[in-house]
């Protein structure tokens, strides 16, 4: 078994609002697989599914080989999640969380957890509704993390975490995917995802629009060249070129988008005398956005 | 069964089930204590013969001034259970309904325990915050009786009991609502809406001949509306008390298992 999350045709209808549409999805194991997408694109409602939470409307999932509809407390064993709005118990302090639910799992190391409450400095003595949203944060990735899962399924992991524990925590990503475990993690934060995921999936409204691993999705978006010429030139020169959009021009510089073959907008960039040329793909935030301008479509979707 | 569910939520129920056994002890110890003073009192007792409708509103029937009469009259039939019903439905409501509201309950869905145990649990839970009351009345109207209120303790303890289980089905009823509907209002709004139509039709009818028949759908009428004090709880009360808890108990382990989580 190499798949660690599966779903086919997944849906969730709210009365006549479709939140989640036909989600096809394969995560491999040992992967950091990034879920993107912006507020009400149904990440969270995908994770509910996965996590027996939710009953889908239609399709199945299947989580470690298993059907959350039946296999909820196998499922809840092996997996360590971390809700998108984490609530706590308002009055508990941190140190009564981990204690209630280590015990509540029974399978937990203390030692584990210790490390974790060091390397994330967590604030374990006071109530929950006297700290900070980062420091409620971190006392839930402990909670995620704490039973050593299998599979772990972040919902926006490091909202509110100061950039110091942002790197504790992509550390311990790294760790967990180099130990073979699996991340599933929904993010707003996309350097975040570009720097940890093997490979991404986007949602649109309630919609996969693709997946791929990130360089393989930036590959696929057109070449973004700027370049500045020793004298004024006519863009319009480089708009007749097939593949080839005028994005801007000023005077002696122009930028182009260019996808497919670079050979001839080179050409006639080279016959224009430049003096200056910076090339390069879009990142995952320019990706990110075109797909949800519609720059970059659904027909761009490639099979997971 | 582990019992961490439970055990989580009478850590957050503590300190409500202390003030409300607290005050509600205080206040039986107050009625109890009372009563030698005003045990003669003629003009106490034609309040409830001139105007016996009246009197049926607060669950006063017969003589106030008799040990039973007392106590129904300013304990069992009136605050005790509106107290136990403000406990239970209110705890109904928030374990499951309020609490994923809250956005707390899926920390506890995601333990590695059955749907089935979690509502069980907290239905435990409600149980016991409903006997912990129940005892609390129950103990100090046994110390009543140092102070002249002479009812015999096993009548005391079970008519208490009766109520907790009253409490404890409207409770479940409330529970089970939240679990359907995942909304804390809704939940409040029909255990409180069954409780207070229950009572209505088991005070008043003693006075009323046309609500008379329909007494037995009256969870009160079942613990502490049929004279209970005086002549005891009957098997019957006993099996209604607990079929309906039994089959509220179920239904929210239903809506428990289909329940859509935030």
């Amino acid at each position: 078994m190499t798949v660690a999350i599966e779903t086919i045709g997944l849906t969730k209808t709210y009365g006549a609002t479709r939140a989640v549409a036909d989600l096809d999805l394969e995560v491999e194991r040992g992967e950091v697989f990034g879920f993107l997408g912006p507020n009400g694109a149904g990440k969270t409602t995908t994770i509910r599914m996965l996590l027996a939470l939710q009953r889908p409307t239609a399709g199945r999932a299947r989580i470690l080989g298993l059907d959350p509809i039946g296999h909820d407390v196998e499922i809840h064993r092996r997996v360590g999640y971390l809700p998108g709005d984490l609530e706590l118990f308002p009055r508990m302090t941190g140190q009564h969380h981990l204690d209630r639910f280590a015990r509540a799992r029974g399978n937990v190391d203390g030692t584990l957890v210790a490390d974790l409450v060091d390397r994330f400095q967590v604030v374990l003595d006071r109530p929950i509704r006297e700290l900070s949203k980062g420091n409620r944060q971190k006392i839930g990735l402990v909670m995620a993390l704490m039973h050593e899962p299998e599979l772990l399924v972040l919902d926006e992991p490091t909202s509110g975490l100061d950039p110091l524990m942002q790197d504790a925590f992509e550390e311990l990503v790294r760790e967990a995917a180099a130990a073979g475990r699996t991340v599933f993690l929904s993010s707003h934060e996309l350097d975040e995802v570009q720097r940890l995921a093997h490979r991404v999936a986007i949602i649109r409204a309630g919609n996969l629009v693709a997946t791929d691993s990130v360089e393989d999705l930036r590959r696929g978006t057109p070449l973004k060249v700027e370049i500045r010429f020793r004298g004024p030139v006519d863009p319009a020169a480089f708009a007749s070129l097939a593949g080839v959009v005028v994005s801007g021009a000023d005077g002696e510089s122009v930028s182009l988008e260019v996808t497919g073959e670079i050979g001839p907008a080179l050409e006639a960039i080279a016959a224009r005398d430049p003096v200056d040329l910076v090339s390069r793909h879009a990142d995952l935030d320019e990706l990110f956005k075109g797909y949800y301008r519609g720059s970059v479509g659904p027909e761009a979707i490639d099979a997971p | 069964m582990r019992l961490d569910v439970a055990q989580l939520d009478l850590s957050i129920r503590r300190r409500s089930l202390l003030w409300y056994a607290g005050g509600l002890s205080l206040y039986t110890l107050i009625v109890v204590a009372i009563y030698p003073a005003l045990k003669n009192s003629a003009s106490l007792d034609s309040i409830a013969t001139t105007d016996p409708t009246a009197a049926a509103l607060f669950g006063i029937t017969g003589s106030i001034t008799s040990p039973v009469g007392w106590l129904n009259a300013n304990i069992y039939a009136n605050f005790f259970p509106l107290v136990m019903l403000f406990l239970t439905v209110g705890y109904g409501a928030a374990a499951m309904a309020g609490q994923d509201e809250d956005g707390t309950l899926c920390l506890v869905a995601v333990l590695p325990l059955r749907r089935r145990a979690i509502a069980l649990q907290k239905a435990g839970v409600m149980l016991l915050q409903a006997s912990v009351l129940a005892a609390g009345v129950a103990a100090l109207v046994i110390v009543g009786r140092s102070f002249d209120v002479d009812v015999p303790a096993s009548t005391v303890i079970s008519v208490s009991v009766a109520v907790a289980l009253m409490g404890v089905d409207l409770g479940l009823v409330a529970m089970a609502v939240g679990a359907r509907t995942g909304k804390r209002g809704t939940a409040i709004g029909v255990g409180s809406a069954i409780a207070a139509v229950s009572y209505l039709i088991s005070s008043l009818a003693p006075v009323a001949s046309w609500i008379k028949p329909a007494r037995y759908v009256s969870l009160f009428y079942w613990s502490v509306g049929n004279d209970q004090l005086a002549k005891g709880v009957r098997p019957a009360d006993w099996g209604v008390l607990i079929v309906v808890g039994l089959c509220a108990a179920y239904a929210v382990i239903i809506a428990f298992r289909y329940l859509d989580l935030r």
